[in-house]
């Protein structure tokens, strides 16, 4: 079965991408490669990359050359906290879980 | 693949189209970037239209569970749909023993009132069938709740369903009275008209 656990929230892969530093949108997906092992797409990234921006999560930097970097803002790198947090929590429980059987 | 881009929101395009359009540029040319650019596309059409849409039908924050005002009143509701069913159930019930049952006696006590029946006006038969299934939506109504929210962005709409014992038995009642009535109308139909 395919996993689709961590392919499922591109909007997550991106925040937690961006986390790392400013990136444009060729470098996220080579990020989001390297980390997740999860290939985006161009309209997947496109698509969850504006929706981050038009929460305030992402903001758009200056163009270099023809290519517009993207970083995180203090609201996006709360949410990302938030998120990652809860699925610690997740994470936490469910290792305790199957470790015990 | 670029021409796909026309298919994406004008505003959209004009903020990103061309950042996506080097994108796509740097990234061989396969199906699956094909796909994935048309169902982008889809995405951002159904988003623009929610984004429309939403605000007229949601408060700010996302609505609340109970917001229908039967669902603030789930006991009377299941009064009222058991109230609306009940002659049905009554027709129903005494058929099935009069017919199905075959009680010694029932059929000749209760003949002259189905003669009767057949007497008046098409409205009331419609009303016996119709009954159960209108009192099953009526009691339907206070165990669902549509709840609408933005989570991360996105517009996510959940069903919840609530236990409450009296409209949970009026349902039952309904299924069961308006299926009976549903599948003998529909066998006599099938089988045995003139």
């Amino acid at each position: 079965m395919r996993d689709r656990s961590s392919s499922s929230d591109p909007g997550l892969l991106l925040l937690i991408s961006l986390s790392g530093g400013p990136k444009h949108g060729h470098a996220m997906l080579l990020d989001v490669a390297g980390f997740a092992g999860v290939r985006l797409g161009p309209g997947t990234l496109y698509g969850a990359l504006s929706r981050l921006e038009e929460d305030g999560l992402v903001e758009a930097l200056p163009l270099e050359g023809r290519r517009r970097p993207y970083r995180l803002t203090d609201a996006g790198l709360g949410a990302l906290r938030g998120r990652l947090t809860g699925l610690n929590a997740a994470v936490s429980i469910g290792l305790a879980r199957v470790g015990n059987r | 693949m670029k021409p796909i881009l026309r298919l994406y929101p004008v505003a959209w395009r004009r903020r990103y189209g061309d950042e996506l359009s080097d994108l796509i540029d740097e990234m061989p040319a396969t199906p699956a970037t094909t796909i994935d650019l048309l169902r982008g596309a889809a995405t951002l059409h159904m988003r623009a239209l929610l984004d429309r849409v939403a605000p007229r039908l949601l408060p700010a924050g996302g609505s609340p569970m109970p917001t229908h005002p039967l669902q603030r009143h789930p006991t009377a509701t299941a009064l009222v749909a058991a109230l609306i069913t009940t002659p049905t159930m009554i027709f129903v019930g005494l058929s099935f023993l009069a017919y199905q049952l075959e009680l010694p006696g029932m059929q000749t006590w209760l003949q002259p009132f189905m003669d009767g029946l057949s007497q008046v006006p098409r409205i009331v038969d419609l009303f016996l069938l119709a009954a159960p299934f209108i009192a099953f939506v009526i009691a339907a109504v206070p165990l669902m709740g549509l709840r609408t929210e933005r989570v991360d962005g996105e517009l996510r709409v959940t069903l919840a369903l609530r236990a409450r014992t009296l409209n949970l038995i009026v349902l039952a009642v309904c299924v069961v009275v308006g299926g009976f009535l549903a599948s003998h109308l529909l066998v006599e139909f099938l089988f045995e008209r003139p």
